[in-house]
């Protein structure tokens, strides 16, 4: 064996012990009826979690439900990102402390941000309530039709730095010559916006709304930490939905069903997007 | 932007797809290998005082086990070659670690406590020893004298799998002062509980803080509704009957009662939220666990500190928790673990840990005369009450699935997205498949 693949040896490895075999074992038990507490029993079912999974109602709620977050999510990221990066392009003092201050939401652990808006927005001890209540305004963060879009804040609150990040970088790669161009002919700002801007970052926002997607879609701690997927199922994600199947109530076969089915979903879009993506620069 | 060739494209999207495979496949579940262990039954009673042994003990982040760790060194007095030492989790995460150990080689805990939902289906499962040996041959262990329907959590197929530790059996919490200035007593329907939470209500104060927060809380609440109103939530059979006349009534009892004296906003309030709302004056009632009476009363609690009484739920059947001290079948001490639980649940070990501020299990101290001087004889006399006439929430298999579907539906009615006839149309179909399972 020659040495560059000696070289990658290690990787190989390690690719197929922390990945390798987790996706095969799980793809396995997806073919089975496992159960945690009825191991004794095991057999092998084929396709039928997959079937089940598929006729599952509250599987396909648990979809909607995430797919309604991750689209009121990241287009709040996406619209307040942009805003944000388009000031602090323009900024010229304290840029580094603006910066600094504004990416910390990113560094705190999903769960704790969780509960900490578990507390500002609780109605006996929260602050916001209580503010809202100085003016006269009563709303249940987490009452019927309001919980979702309260979880799709929260994620907005905590991811949106992550869009600036992505969005200023881009913006302060772009070339001038274009900017200055419109400037002598006289567009207004919001033209340049539209007609400049915006296109020449299109691959950029491209991208940052692919990985915040993918991300997003994986919301879990903001549920467990305050709705448990209440009221009613309103909440209910799909990771929420795969982990109350699984750890709660062992059935780790249907689980894992579950789990490969959201995948194949997941490659479906990133391929098709990352093609686009790729055939629209090629252009 | 440099545009990239088709070969890098592909390149890019193998990675990510490499890479998302990655992500999904550990959050898919991968499980690890274990044996089950075979059922076996010790016949060993007493423990020599002379055992020796490390009890790797896990339990609940409450009250009650503060009281357990601080009895310890009054057990390594007896037996001194015995070390107990405990962990504490929050709830959400004992049963996971639970699940692990029992299936793990070489177990994590040789004791362990576990809720009455997870009985069942941890003795089917084969992580349990079974304890009537134990139990029959302890001298003096005097197994009757514990509560009957919390002995009856712990049979399954006729072993004994668990000995109760401490009760959960709910009852009204209600503000005596408030009480008395309206000239009421406490409820003995539902309908006079309706009248009493509506007459209650004011401006600055709910009549009652409720619980309607799916899952366990607003099952547990509504339970006593359904048992005020005659149904129950198992036949004889151990059937599940959700979808009844009595059933409807309760939860439109329920509903009604929510709407119109619960305090605004508190669709999602579990234990926490309304425990606050009674302790600082912001709600005249809950439904609660009955040894929260002596924590609401305990002098510098709150301002209204000695104004709490607890009262039977109208009707008088109420909805019972409890946890149970259980062998792990792969405990690596289970003698020594046998010799701490005996120790501990004795008539004895029991009056230490209630004069302590722990939950009565056992009869015989309820009655006891120093334990009545100290917490108040009305207080134990209607512990006992609750107690001889309760049920849990669930019976047989799948529990924690069980309750879990059924209180995601009576949540979904509270919350106006379902009609009551409708939800427990659902929740009875869904318990149903879920025993069957």
């Amino acid at each position: 064996m020659s040495f560059r693949y000696r070289m990658l040896l290690p990787l190989v490895a390690l690719f197929l012990a922390v990945v390798g075999y987790p996706l095969v074992n799980s793809f396995y038990l997806s073919l089975t009826d496992y159960k945690i507490t009825d191991r004794a029993n095991l057999s092998v079912v084929g396709g039928r979690q997959y079937v089940d999974a598929l006729t599952d109602q509250g599987f396909w709620g648990a979809f909607g439900n995430t797919a309604v977050f991750v689209l009121v999510a990241v287009t709040v990221e996406l619209v307040v990102g942009l805003a944000l990066a388009l000031a602090l392009q323009r900024q010229r003092r304290l840029r580094n402390l603006t910066r600094g201050l504004l990416l910390a939401p990113m560094f705190v652990t999903p769960i704790a941000v969780g509960l900490l808006f578990r507390f500002l927005l609780n109605s006996q001890l929260g602050v916001v309530p209580a503010v809202l209540g100085s003016l006269g305004v009563s709303y249940d963060f987490f009452g019927s039709g309001k919980a979702l879009l309260t979880i799709a804040l929260i994620d907005a609150w905590q991811w949106t730095p992550f869009m600036v990040l992505l969005l200023l970088a881009g913006l302060e790669s772009l070339p001038s010559a274009p900017f200055e161009a419109a400037r002598v002919d006289g567009a207004s700002a919001w033209y340049t916006f539209r007609r400049v801007t915006l296109p020449m970052l299109r691959p950029v926002v491209a991208v940052a709304v692919l990985i915040r997607g993918l991300d997003a879609l994986k919301v879990f701690e903001y549920v467990y930490a305050t709705t448990r997927g209440g009221p009613g199922t309103e909440t209910q994600t799909l990771q929420y939905y795969v982990y109350q199947t699984g750890i709660q109530f062992f059935r780790m076969g249907e689980a894992s069903a579950m789990g490969y089915l959201v995948l194949a979903v997941v490659l479906v879009a990133v391929i098709v997007l990352f093609l686009r993506i790729d055939r629209q620069r090629a252009a | 932007m440099k545009a990239t060739t088709p070969r890098s494209g592909t390149r890019r999207v193998a990675t990510v797809v490499t890479a998302l495979a990655a992500t999904v496949a550990l959050g898919a579940g991968c499980v690890g290998g274990g044996g089950q262990a075979p059922e076996e039954t010790s016949t060993k009673g007493a423990v020599s005082k002379d055992t020796k042994g490390t009890v790797r003990l896990l339990m609940e982040g409450v009250p009650d086990s503060d009281i357990v760790k601080e009895l310890v060194p009054e057990f390594t007095k007896e037996y001194p070659g015995i070390k107990v030492e405990i962990q504490t989790l929050t709830y959400d995460q004992i049963r996971d670690k639970l699940v692990a150990s029992f299936q793990a080689p070489k177990p994590t805990y040789d004791l362990v406590v576990v809720d009455n939902p997870w009985m069942y289906d941890f003795a089917k499962a084969g992580f349990l020893e079974p304890l009537e040996g134990r139990v029959d041959n302890t001298d003096g262990y005097a197994y009757d004298d514990f509560a009957e329907p919390l002995r009856s959590i712990n049979e399954v197929d006729g072993h004994t799998y668990g000995v109760p530790f401490y009760n959960y059996a709910l009852g009204l919490v209600y503000r005596k002062d408030l009480f008395a200035a309206e000239g009421i007593e406490p409820p003995k329907t539902l309908t006079e509980l309706q009248a009493a939470a509506a007459k209650l209500t004011t401006a600055k104060r709910a009549g009652i803080a409720m619980q309607p927060q799916r899952g366990y809380k607003v099952f547990e609440e509504w339970g006593n509704f359904l048992f005020a109103e005659g149904g129950r939530i198992h036949d004889n059979s151990g059937n599940v009957t959700l979808d009844t006349p009595e059933g409807r009534k309760a939860l439109s009892a329920y509903i009604a009662m929510y709407e119109k004296s619960a305090p605004k906003n508190s669709l999602n309030w579990a234990f926490d939220e309304a425990q606050r709302a009674v302790s600082s004056d912001k709600a005249a009632m809950m439904v609660s666990y009955n040894w929260m009476l002596p924590a609401l009363n305990k002098k510098g609690s709150g301002k209204f500190a000695g104004e709490f009484g607890l009262a039977p739920f109208p009707g008088g059947h109420q909805v019972l928790g409890s946890w149970s001290w259980s062998i792990p079948a792969n405990s690596a001490t289970s003698d020594a673990s046998w010799a701490f639980v005996s120790w501990l649940t004795s008539k004895q070990g029991e009056k230490q840990r209630v004069l302590a501020g722990g939950a009565p299990v056992r009869t015989s101290v309820l009655s006891d005369a120093e334990v009545r001087e100290q917490g108040g004889a009305e207080y134990y006399d209607t512990v006992r009450e609750l107690l001889e006439n309760s049920s849990p929430l669930s019976e047989g298999a799948n529990g924690e699935e069980m309750i879990q579907a059924v209180g995601t539906e009576l949540n979904s009615a509270v919350a106006g997205k379902k009609s009551p006839a409708a939800a427990l149309k659902a929740a009875d179909d869904e318990a149903k498949k879920i025993r069957d399972e």
